[in-house]
């Protein structure tokens, strides 16, 4: 189906090869999930397989691609349409029509198809994807999840024999994920699709998927079937810093201990069922540490209602917490609970309509936004909002400047979290030129040159590759050993289980929970991490049931 | 972020074939260039409000007005600062001014101002109605019809899709900027300028990324494939619409008449005109007034012809 051989591609503004010597050979009806470090070169190989390179994106390029027998050279994108569905990690950039009926039709329009064929290919395609209600929906009313299953739907209009996915789920939250990771199983699965996916998150796919390909720094560094990769190779996948699912790690640990469970759990399921044994054994309790030592309260709200004037909607309602000094909480809730809503009010982004909120003693709503600016620290989501400065250096000392720092202290501060951060030799580079690690470093760098002592992240890890997750967690590690205080909006459970103190669980605006994590994140169902699901089932064996990661398994173990 | 977009409410303004509605509004247009008599552009104003009001879109229509009334405040003002036409003096300002003479400030001129805002709050009015009630790409499949080239029009289109995001990226930046120290509305205008050019720099920035990503999109589902195109929803003009679209131009054509025979015409300066009218002038203005509003029975007629 598809065939690639000694493929070498560079962009034409880069000196440096984005994919080298590729060869690669993809079976009809395969599932295929292709994963790596950012710029290793997964964009890059999705663009060749519909002919983006090089008809659309111009360089230099040797070797060849045969899709369905098609030579990408010599045939454009435009008449691969047909052969591949390509289908983009953003949905909103995807979606050209008003709405999804008109949406789905495009491409068969551009293809000069008679109308009763589109109606015919419409419909057939709104029920594969089951989204046959939402046929007269716009598209801006949908949600992400909706989105990309429009843009799924639009490409397969074209009935194509190979869907190519470019991290389809990184803009998602993890139920619109869900939803389209299970379309696409369905798709290769009943209609013998070829589908390629690229995918950062191993725990979604890794259970569905035949073959597992990694790319890093242009080739392909590993590639095999699942099965063989996660249980001989998995040194190999590790070294190459891919962020294996929790339940994988545990039984690789355990095999460096000598315990050999055999058969690679993929699936909490079959985790139960290969681990039993193993648990079986376990007596004893998981020592806590103390969180907080309630030593001074650094954010408190009273009694907090907002309501958003444009729509009406109240998106928090009475909402009393307190954060002290030193603390790393998370706040975590579905889609629209108030996570986002929340956390503006500490900086007064947003302004309470009803209670109160005080920032190290002083209201809020005594002070300035620039003058919280100087306490509260805050990262959003996208470091591409954060850019806009011509260099580095300019873009670090912004913050500074509008807080009217002098400039010898301006520059001392520039030249320390150069340093601090490795920028040192981008300092004059252009910011949004950099990689996206890159990105993420200038942007945190930017907000904690003014050295604020509480630091808010809204969801600062989506999309976002296992190694810099990483490195942005060490990077909050140096900053909390300052005695200064994370708060975390995230969806991610294993990153929470693994790094928070507490959790604070939001819903429809209110507080549901908030306590410790091992007390909030155990028997939570869709906020528990894997390895607690796992430890669950083993609890008559006398298992602690509030283990959540597993350092803390193999601790008891 | 308040924001204003076509939304489908199903009221049988919506309903109208956008060649019908786009008629209505090219009337309302040429009327406001060929009429000058302040009753008359009084009544182009008055007979959008019925249509605003069946088509049920008041917030939106709303804003836009409001919009509208800042401008017209200034062309109020300045047309009067400026032309020193009328005779009947309201002020006179106690310098000289070189050619000039001294500046002074005339009842017709304000008048005359107000005549101009009538004209345009007509424009805007009509305008909102079209806007908030004819679906984006039915207005472009009717450009298309009308033989507008297909690109032009797509990329009008994409702007429109686009401009809810627009809207949010506006929104994110300007939170992300704020909450680094960004006062924008504080210090002297040329501090207030360059502060938003942080916000602006970004928002450009991201959309040139966007449209690359769009146009990558779009090339992967056969854009411009050359062997034209076909489209599948099509908007057929039944007996009814066609019907509209004649009653939508027979205000325009009683305007031309108007404008032919000299009736009801209308003098500003030197002196403002009485706007006393002869008794075959008002039933004009009765008879233009049910052409204006034959939008509406028409609407609901369709709506009737369609259920059946």
């Amino acid at each position: 189906m598809i065939k690639i051989e000694d493929l070498t591609f560079s962009y034409s503004d880069t000196a440096r090869p984005s994919l080298k010597g590729i060869n690669l050979k993809i079976g009809s009806g395969e599932f295929v999930l292709v994963t790596g470090p950012s710029g290793g070169g997964k964009s890059s190989l999705c663009r060749c397989l519909n002919g983006l390179i090089p008809h659309f994106y111009g360089g230099e390029i040797a070797g060849r691609v045969s899709v369905g027998g098609m030579d990408t050279l010599k045939h454009s994108t435009k008449e691969l349409a047909t052969r591949v569905g390509m289908v983009f990690q953003d949905p909103e950039n995807q979606l050209v029509s008003m709405d999804v009926e008109r949406e789905i039709a495009f491409g068969l329009e551009n293809l000069a198809f008679p109308r009763d064929l589109i109606a015919r290919r419409i419909e057939e395609s709104l029920d594969t994807l089951g989204i046959a209600g939402l046929r007269y929906r716009q598209i801006h009313e949908l949600s992400g999840g909706e989105k990309q299953k429009v843009a799924i739907a639009s490409v397969l209009a074209l009935h194509p024999d190979i869907l190519v996915l470019d991290e389809p789920t990184s803009e998602l939250d993890p139920k619109g994920a869900e939803e389209v990771l299970s379309v696409v199983t369905r798709l290769n699965d009943e209609l013998g699709l070829t589908v390629i996916i690229v995918e950062h998150r191993l725990d979604r796919v890794l259970q569905y998927v035949d073959r597992l390909i990694v790319l890093s720094e242009g080739e392909i560094a590993l590639d095999g079937g699942v099965g063989d990769i996660v249980s001989r190779r998995y040194q190999e996948l590790s070294r190459l810093g891919i962020g294996v699912p929790p339940l994988l790690r545990l039984v690789n640990e355990l095999k460096e201990r000598g315990i050999d469970v055999g058969q690679v759990p993929l699936t909490v399921k079959e985790g139960r069922a290969v681990l039993d044994e193993v648990f079986q054994k376990v007596r004893g309790e998981l020592a806590l540490t103390g969180g907080s030592d309630g030593s001074r309260t650094l954010v408190e709200t009273k009694r907090l209602y907002y309501t958003y004037p444009e729509t009406g909607l109240t998106a928090l309602k009475n909402v009393s917490l307190r954060i002290d000094e030193g603390e790393f909480v998370a706040i975590m809730g579905r889609n629209a609970s108030g996570k986002s809503t929340l956390v503006k009010h500490f900086n007064r982004l947003l302004e309470p309509t009803k209670g109160k909120v005080y920032v190290d003693g002083t209201d809020t709503g005594k002070a300035t936004i620039a003058e919280l600016a100087r306490q509260v620290g805050f990262v959003f989501q996208n470091p591409n909002d954060h850019l806009f400065a011509d260099t580095v250096e300019e873009e670090i000392s912004f913050t500074m400047k509008n807080l009217g720092f002098d400039r010898a202290e301006i520059e001392a501060r520039v030249d320390r979290m150069l340093a601090e951060f490795g920028l040192e030799e981008y300092r004059l580079r252009y910011p949004r030129s950099l990689s996206g690690g890159e990105k993420q470093r200038v942007a945190l760098a930017s907000v904690l040159a003014v050295r604020p002592r509480i630091l808010i992240l809204d969801e600062p890890t989506r999309g976002m590759e296992y190694r810099l997750k990483c490195e942005l967690m060490r990077f909050l590690k140096e900053y909390r050993k300052l005695g200064n205080t994370v708060v975390l909006v995230s969806h991610d459970v294993e990153l929470v289980a693994e790094y928070a103190d507490r959790v604070i669980l939001l819903s429809e605006g209110k507080i549901v929970v908030d306590g410790e994590k091992h007390e909030v994140m155990s028997r939570a169902l869709l906020f528990s991490p894997q390895i607690n699901r796992l430890a669950q089932a083993f609890a008559r064996y006398g298992v602690p049931g509030n283990i959540l990661t597993v350092d803390e398994a193999l601790a008891i173990l | 972020m308040r924001s204003f977009r076509y939304r489908d409410r199903g009221t049988p303004v919506h309903r109208l074939n956008p060649f019908g509605k786009l008629a209505w509004l090219g009337s309302i247009i040429a009327l406001t260039l060929i009429l000058d008599n302040p009753v008359f552009l009084l009544l182009l104003f008055i007979s959008t409000l019925p249509v605003v009001r069946a088509a049920r879109v008041w917030s939106e229509w709303r804003s836009s007005i409001k919009f509208t009334a800042y401008l017209c405040a200034a062309i109020i003002l300045i047309n009067a600062l400026v032309s020193s036409n009328g005779a009947t003096v309201l002020f006179a300002f106690p310098f000289q001014m070189p050619v000039m003479g001294t500046p002074v400030i005339t009842l017709e001129a304000v008048f005359y101002g107000a005549a101009m805002c009538l004209r345009l709050l007509a424009i805007i009015s009509a305008f909102a109605v079209i806007t908030f009630t004819v679906h984006p790409d039915d207005l472009m499949l009717a450009m298309i019809k009308v033989k507008l080239p297909y690109k032009s029009v797509l990329v009008t289109s994409l702007s429109t899709r686009f401009i809810p995001t627009l809207i949010d990226d506006t929104q994110r930046i300007t939170d992300v900027q704020r909450s680094r120290g960004l006062e924008l509305d504080k210090g002297k205008l040329t501090h207030r300028i360059r502060s938003r050019a942080s916000i602006v720099t970004a928002l450009l920035s991201n959309s040139l990324d966007r449209a690359v990503q769009v146009a990558e999109a779009m090339e992967s589902r056969a854009f411009g494939t050359g062997r034209g195109r076909t489209f599948y929803r099509d908007i057929r003009l039944t007996r009814t619409d066609t019907a509209t679209v004649v009653f939508a131009l027979l205000p325009f054509a009683l305007g031309i008449y108007l404008a032919v025979t000299g009736y009801v015409r209308y003098q500003y300066y030197p002196t403002a005109q009485s706007i006393a009218m002869s008794g075959f002038e008002w039933s004009l203005l009765a008879l233009m007034a049910v052409l204006l509003l034959m939008i509406l029975p028409l609407a609901y007629l369709k709506r009737r012809v369609d259920l059946d």
